[in-house]
């Protein structure tokens, strides 16, 4: 179907059966470009082109009666204004009406791009995944027994017998069971996964403007629309109860990560003043990094800067940027966002 | 009245329950196969992509949300070094210059001599009113110039040291002497140039940082392209 994109209108609306025959129309036509193939049958081969094969003879020329196509057709066409609309709503897999695919320009979640490769993702892929794959890589001699990794968690003694199959406790003192590190390896390569940004602005309690610009601000930032998030605690001196609408936040993937951490790392970093870099401490000891900004490094970023006096300066908030990477430690994701350029400064906690 | 384009933002207390986050990972978009339109699309597209529309989830139907996200343009940055690159931003810019980036600053570019504080002195006046009317630092009790006493002093240890070494002890003698005449001229050394000394003090507060800030100091450079002609 893709050979149809060359051909001229008329030639188009043909039907494919005249198409297809092609042989017997070179055959029959008497032009130049068929003499110079038949002379040089080794350009023939070369020149692999439509357009020099496919002319409508007298015969099909005499075919070619839309009109008449026109004057046959029982049921007339939708009007020109007739567009293909997706359905609104997916009823299931077995429903008769089904909506394109996400990938398909008409689909109603479509997202067009990608328009460019940013050039951290480059870098990355080209040369970082492999510095930190050879860095980070530690020679087991082949035919070494796998470590037998000890249990962590607890096991019931027996001593009762409801003790037969009750699920294993969780370690003593913490009930949140840490993320063991796994080695760096060829497949496992800690990548960036999403970058969430996000603006408490309790002032949006009593009104809610802050919170607009707060939109505003993320949404020029990543190019995504904020979701409102609400406070989770009553506390009556800083006058938030539960439920209250004060902030907003944003998550961004893929491409649109990479470009904002660029971002940060190139142009907004080096124009803080006095900076000394990143809080080495930062990380949740699972590999998710995150550093704050705030109002005023907020009018560093570029999008904030090139219409800078449409927000009231006052209401600009802080940002807290969490970066969630793959790594499975943070002195991994760290090692990750050191090649990607960005400094950290103090002692390392884990 | 034609509709306002979606990215339009209302005043949160107006908008509606869901106010629906522009964000989800595409997976469908990178992972999946594009299956033809009439084929029937997988469930998980369905549950990954859409999300309950203000009327709220129903068992028999699940709403597909438009995405609501504004124009986003190619814009061109050009980096103060004279690189560009394009990235995809809601700013309409066309180009943006950079004046102060990583590749203009000191924690980024530690090597780059230009990008030192070092104080720039080509005729010699800064350093000239230093001479002539000293600085902050040496107001308070400078060190004196040394009084003939100590150099009399100075002068009779080297005398003895050297005395020694004729009555015959050799090596250990001669070394006794160099001692003797080095401590003799180290407070000479400091009378004649007491900026030095308070240099050093400050410059030993500066190593501390000097891994983060890069480079030396601006008195340190002075210092060193000093010695540098000395020799």
């Amino acid at each position: 179907m893709a050979s149809l994109r060359g051909l001229s209108r008329p030639a188009r609306s043909l039907p494919l059966s005249q198409l297809s025959r092609q042989t017997y129309i070179a055959s029959s036509i008497r032009c130049s470009s068929s003499q110079a193939d038949a002379a040089a049958p080794a350009i023939q081969d070369l020149e692999n082109s439509t357009l020099t094969t496919l002319q409508l003879g007298p015969e099909e020329k005499k075919e070619f009666r839309p009109w008449k196509r026109a004057a046959d057709r029982k049921h007339a066409l939708p009007s020109g204004r007739y567009q293909y609309h997706p359905p609104k709503y997916n009823r299931g897999p077995l429903h008769p009406i089904q909506s394109p695919p996400s990938s398909d320009p008409i689909a109603r979640d479509f997202v067009p791009g990608p328009f460019n490769v940013p050039r951290l993702k480059q870098t990355y892929h080209s040369t970082i995944a492999s510095d930190l794959m050879t860095l980070a890589y530690s020679h087991t001699p082949p035919g070494t027994p796998a470590k037998v990794a000890a249990a962590r968690l607890r096991g019931w003694d027996g001593s009762s017998p409801y003790h037969k199959n009750r699920a294993l406790r969780g370690p003593r003192g913490n009930p949140v069971l840490p993320l063991v590190e796994r080695d760096m390896s060829f497949n496992r390569i800690p990548e960036i996964q999403e970058i969430t940004l996000a603006c408490y602005a309790p002032a949006g309690i009593k009104d809610p403007d802050h919170l607009l610009v707060a939109r505003s601000v993320l949404l020029g930032l990543t190019g995504t629309t904020p979701e409102m998030t609400k406070t989770r605690a009553n506390v009556a001196q800083w006058g938030i109860k539960i439920g209250d609408r004060a902030g907003v936040k944003t998550t961004i993937y893929g491409n649109a990560a990479y470009e904002f951490l660029d971002r940060c790392v190139h142009l907004v970093f080096p124009r803080i003043k006095d900076w000394k870099g990143i809080q080495a401490t930062t990380g949740d000891s699972s590999g998710n990094l995150s550093w704050g900004f705030t109002p005023d490094e907020m009018k560093l970023f570029p999008e904030v800067e090139v219409n800078y006096w449409m927000y009231p300066a006052k209401m600009v908030p802080g940002c807290r940027v969490f970066v969630k990477t793959t790594a499975t430690s943070d002195r991994q994701a760290r090692l990750l966002l050191q090649s990607f350029g960005v400094p950290f400064y103090g002692e390392v906690r884990n | 009245m034609g509709k306002l384009p979606s990215t339009i933002l209302r005043r949160p207390s107006l908008a509606g329950v869901g106010i629906l986050p522009s964000t989800a990972p595409n997976l469908s978009h990178t992972l999946l196969p594009s299956p033809s339109r009439f084929t029937p699309t997988t469930p998980t597209t369905t549950t990954t992509t859409t999300r309950p529309g203000a009327g709220g989830q129903v068992r028999h139907a699940t709403f597909v949300p438009r995405s609501r996200r504004p124009y986003q343009f190619t814009q061109l940055v050009q980096l103060s070094d004279g690189s560009t690159f394009t990235v995809r931003t809601t700013s309409p810019q066309a180009l943006y210059k950079s004046a102060k980036d990583s590749r203009n600053h000191m924690l980024w570019q530690p090597s780059e001599k230009s990008l030192r504080n070092v104080e720039v002195d080509e005729a010699g006046k800064l350093a000239a009113f230093r001479e002539r009317y000293g600085t902050a630092w040496d107001l308070g009790g400078a060190a004196a110039p040394l009084k003939p006493e100590e150099v009399a002093a100075a002068d009779a240890a080297a005398a003895a040291a050297t005395a020694s070494n004729k009555g015959g002890e050799g090596e250990a003698g001669k070394t006794a002497a160099a001692q003797a005449q080095a401590q003799a001229q180290a407070p000479a050394a400091a009378a004649e140039d007491p900026f030095d000394s308070l240099v050093d003090l400050i410059s030993a507060y500066a190593t501390d940082d000097q891994s983060i800030k890069g480079g030396l100091s601006a008195k340190d450079q002075a210092r060193k392209d000093k010695g540098g002609k000395k020799k």
